[in-house]
């Protein structure tokens, strides 16, 4: 049976403050083995920051001159943003296609975006040596707009808040605030249109960081179009992980969190999903093909760092797209499960290529860059924290499950307006005089 | 602008009174009180096959802005290549070559484009109208910098709690008092000349004509990556004193023009692109429903 | 890069055009790959469209349609007998409970009179006749998937007491009209299954969870609105 979310009343601050003192309270099991696990490490990571801001960055992480950035801005920003591209591109699918197949699944990507960008845009504040500054491109009055960077974090900035609106009447469902909900709904195509030029832009332009260190990166990696890449493997990336997070999401949460019908669709928009990915990482192996053919680098590709990329495009790219193709092909979601998760690992790879592995790839191994113990466990704290807050809100929020009667009748009366409003000449209505005489049409006894 | 009779004689009498076979010094003091005053970039000019590797440079240098002083009396310093690090702005490094041991300063080049500028999203990389690419405090430790640079040359105090961007600011703070740089007024043997670049160009290029044989025909840094303030001159190839040559005459920050030029045409077309296709899909959608409601 | 010897910096070009014309066939192909099992259906669709009239019985003679898809049989004596097409129950699937007014309540043509539900949704559909109701159709109360054992027959719905039966008749479809209005009910239904694979069983059998379920599991019951001419 469905159950839609019972409507709260929240009639005042207070009430608010009640409400959410009383959703505080754990509402599964506390000490699974997930928990334990991911909770002692999370805590430890916590001491580590505190660590990090006292002692220094340097205390923490493996400093080195040669390599300025490691795991947190290779890994966790570079990464953690191509993951977070399934939030635009389900977003796009949905509000400016319309296909409305997909609207089951557009909150789980949205927010596990806007989380992501939160968390992992999040960290650049811990990567930062002087954070003190942070303030300074924001509302200083030194921009440095001639800086490929200084986009990114404008866009970083504004895309978060995008996604806000976006996820936001998931909220005011929740706690039952209609008039809310009403507006923020109103603002959801304008949030996405905006949200989609932005990511365009900064997807692409996490690549553009790199264009000037021309001669440190590899020139199989290195190449004028770094930023088209980046921008076309951010979609099948993102889309890889909603098939992920949509298929543990599914079996983990418990089953008033999930409505029914979506789950039931779930298999289907995998299968769609993975068509999306299969026919974007087909044209992706083009352009790596035509980067290397324009770059003159073929001759590169019978060396150590040849094989690595060798191994990359077909191990984690080209087999992944054979196995979402086959998916695809037979109507079964199991393979396309597998390829998602081999894209993933894919993305990563490549990602941290350009900032760890294939920048200055020429250094003997005692001087290049290996994180320390400290990193990796503040950068999985940061993961781990980013899954609590996700299941907290899933637990709670109308994400995986369907919005509660009363939004699901103000969504409809909106788009009755809309239809009035659009068929006004068909429906009879003079607007010569602007009155709004409207005559309904007649329906045939 | 030019340098008046009294300087230029004075600079050849010192000159003159120099052992440095066949060439003539360069005058080294500044015309006005402070930097020039029609703004054109300063530079230094190294010329390695007169520097000895007494690293006197490098002393003044951590002198001039409270930096730990370097030890002299260290040969093993020679030994390798040796970076800037966060405590030391300029390093002498010496090479082995066919025409005996050489040395060349290494220090931030002060590019005309620079890289580091181009990167810094706060504007603390500056690059002066007068030449000399500083640093400021406002900074926020992002790094980018270190990654533009095509010379490597940024240093970040790692292990600070209140880390700083470590390079050669060509004495920014002694020039605006018309000081020399510190490391140009210590040179003993005149290996170091500071001046406007086009005339530092001019010197060069006088020195490689008039010692024919001498000199390596090329003035690094007249274009490498598209032109740097800290003109270099050799005696052999530079490759063999430590100094990449493949880094190209294009300034970097051309690099990412093409990006960043197309930053505002695609804020500007893509929200009228979707909004077309939104209306579109919004009609088919409401001509089938209303078509799937009549018969 | 000294300006001293000829680099063309177009070199790769007329291999890079090659590359992209091989990519864009390479492309048209894989498509057809990944499209492989709708055009498969699609040969089996057209195959299916001549057995499609055999999905729906044929009405037997003296049943009056509303565009709605319900129908109406007058026995004599102003009353009616009142029922679903076979359409109807085809496309809404397993029927789990069929919401009846009250005997006695009165109804009126075109307006909503009873509701069938199907899995968590409830779909009402419209009287064919304004009267009151003598009597309801008990068996159905008890077994309400029976609905599609013999739609114009012994799964009649309700008995209807109707004072206008011959004026309400004259605003339903009966004979060679409702033949044609029947034959484009089909080809809207056709058009909306669009090579889906999962609406068209491979030995041409109606699935019996519904045609319009296949067509699309979350929006169903939408589809049999459409269909049914609720709002």
């Amino acid at each position: 049976m469905n159950r839609t979310a019972t409507t709260v009343q929240i009639s005042s601050f207070k009430d608010f403050l009640i409400f959410m003192r009383s959703e505080l309270k754990p509402k599964g099991k506390i000490l699974t083995p997930f928990n334990l696990i991911t909770g002692s490490i999370i805590l430890l990571g916590a001491l580590l920051i505190l660590y990090r801001f006292f002692a220094g960055l340097g205390s923490v992480v493996h400093s080195s001159s040669e390599y300025p950035w490691g795991i947190w801005i290779g890994f966790i920003v570079m990464v953690g943003v191509a993951f977070a591209g399934g939030a635009y591109v389900t977003a796009f699918i949905v509000y400016v296609l319309r296909g409305e197949k997909y609207h089951s699944i557009v909150r789980m990507a949205v927010l596990n975006g806007f989380l992501a960008y939160v968390f992992y845009a999040g960290a650049i504040l811990l990567d930062l040596g002087r954070w003190w500054n942070i303030a300074n491109p924001l509302i200083g009055n030194r921009f440095g707009v001639n800086s490929v960077l200084f986009l990114v974090a404008w866009h970083f900035l504004l895309y978060m808040l995008a996604q806000l609106v976006e996820i936001s009447p998931a909220f005011a469902e929740w706690l039952g605030l209609k008039k809310a909900r009403k507006f923020l709904s109103s603002l959801t195509l304008g949030a996405v249109i905006v949200g989609i030029t932005l990511s365009t832009l900064h997807q692409s332009g996490l690549g553009a960081l790199f264009l000037m260190a021309k001669w440190k990166i590899h020139p199989l990696w290195y190449t004028e179009f770094i930023p088209l890449l980046f921008f076309v493997s951010s979609i099948y990336a993102g889309l890889a992980v909603v098939i992920f997070i949509g298929t543990i999401s599914f079996r983990v949460f418990e089953k008033d969190r999930i409505d029914e019908e979506y789950k039931a669709a779930w298999d289907d928009i995998v299968i769609d999903l993975g068509k999306a990915c299969a026919v974007t990482m087909f044209v992706y192996f083009f352009l790596q093909v035509l980067v290397l053919i324009h770059g003159k680098n073929w001759p590169l590709l019978n060396t150590g760092m040849g094989y690595w990329y060798l191994a990359e495009l077909v191990g984690l790219l080209l087999l992944p797209g054979f196995l979402f193709s086959w998916g695809v092909r037979s109507g079964n979601p199991a393979p396309i499960r597998i390829a998602a998760v081999l894209t993933m690992l894919g993305v990563i790879i490549n990602r941290v290529d350009y900032s760890i592995i294939a920048y200055k790839w020429y250094l003997p191994l005692s001087e290049r860059y290996i994180p320390t113990v400290m990193e990796v466990v503040i950068t999985l704290a940061i993961v781990f924290t980013m899954v609590w807050v996700f299941r907290w809100i899933v637990n709670r929020v109308p994400i995986l499950k369907k919005p509660p009667q009363w939004a699901i009748e103000q969504e409809r009366e909106e788009e009755g307006v809309e239809r009035v409003v659009a068929y006004g000449p068909q429906l009879g209505v003079t607007m010569a005089d602007g009155g709004s005489s409207i005559k309904r049409e007649k329906k045939t006894r | 602008m030019g340098i008046d009779r009294r300087t230029f004689l004075k600079g050849l009498g010192t000159g003159a009174a120099l052992a440095a076979p066949g060439c003539f010094s360069f005058p080294g003091k500044l015309e006005a009180a402070g930097p020039a005053a029609n703004k054109e970039f300063m530079g230094v000019l190294v010329d390695t096959t007169r520097c000895v590797g007494c690293r006197t440079c490098e002393q003044a240098c951590a002198e001039a802005h409270n930096l730990p002083a370097p030890d002299l009396n260290d040969a093993t310093v020679f030994e390798k290549t040796r970076q800037t690090t966060e405590t030391q702005w300029a390093v002498v490094n010496g090479f082995k070559t066919e025409k005996g041991e050489l040395f060349a300063k290494k220090q931030c080049m002060h590019c005309n484009q620079p890289g580091c500028v181009a990167a810094c999203p706060v504007k603390a990389m500056e690059k002066r109208e007068e030449g000399p690419v500083t640093w400021d405090t406002n900074c926020i430790g992002c790094r980018y910098c270190m990654v533009s640079c095509p010379f490597d040359i940024p240093k970040f105090e790692h292990h600070s709690a209140a880390p700083k961007l470590q390079k050669c600011n060509l004495c920014w703070e002694r020039l605006s008092k018309g000081e020399k740089p510190a490391c140009v007024e210590a040179c003993p043997a005149e290996a170091l000349a500071f001046g406007p670049r086009r005339e530092l160009i001019e010197e060069a290029n006088r020195r490689i004509y008039k010692n024919s044989g001498e000199y390596f025909p090329h003035i690094y840094g007249e274009y490498e990556a598209g032109g740097t303030s800290y003109l270099y001159l050799s005696s052999v190839p530079f490759e063999k004193i430590g100094f990449r040559t493949d880094l190209g005459i294009t300034a970097y920050p051309e690099y990412t023009k093409g990006f960043l030029y197309s930053v505002p045409v695609i804020l500007l077309l893509w929200p009228a692109f979707l909004s077309g296709i939104s209306a579109i899909t919004k009609r088919k959608d409401e001509v089938r429903s209303k078509e799937g409601g009549k018969l | 890069m000294e300006g001293f010897t000829y680099i063309d910096i177009f070199a790769t070009k007329g291999i890079e055009y090659l590359l992209v014309i091989s990519g864009l066939l390479f492309f048209a192909v894989f498509w057809r790959y990944l499209s492989r099992p709708a055009l498969a259906v699609y040969r089996e669709y057209a195959n299916v469209v001549p057995a499609l009239s055999n999905w729906f019985h044929l009405p037997p003679e003296g049943i009056y349609f509303h565009q709605g898809h319900s129908w109406a049989r007058p026995e004599g004596d102003n009353v009616v007998s009142v029922g679903i097409d076979d359409f109807a129950q085809k496309l809404v699937g397993k029927i789990e409970a069929i919401k009846f007014p009250p005997v006695g309540a009165r109804i009126a043509q075109g307006e909503k009179a009873w509701s069938l539900q199907a899995g968590s949704k409830s779909i009402d559909m419209l009287s064919p006749v304004d009267g009151e109701i003598l009597d309801i159709n008990e068996s159905l109360l008890s077994s309400p998937e029976a609905v599609g054992k013999d739609p114009y027959g012994e799964s009649w719905l309700m008995k209807v007491k109707a004072p206008r039966v011959s004026a309400n008749l004259k605003n339903l479809l009966s004979g060679e009209l409702a033949g044609k209005w029947m034959e484009g009910v089909r080809e809207k239904l056709l058009a909306r299954m669009n090579y889906n694979l999962g609406a068209v069983s491979q030995d041409g059998g109606v699935p019996v969870d519904g045609i319009a379920r296949n067509l699309d599991r979350e929006r169903w019951d939408e589809i049999a609105k459409e269909f049914f001419l609720v709002s």
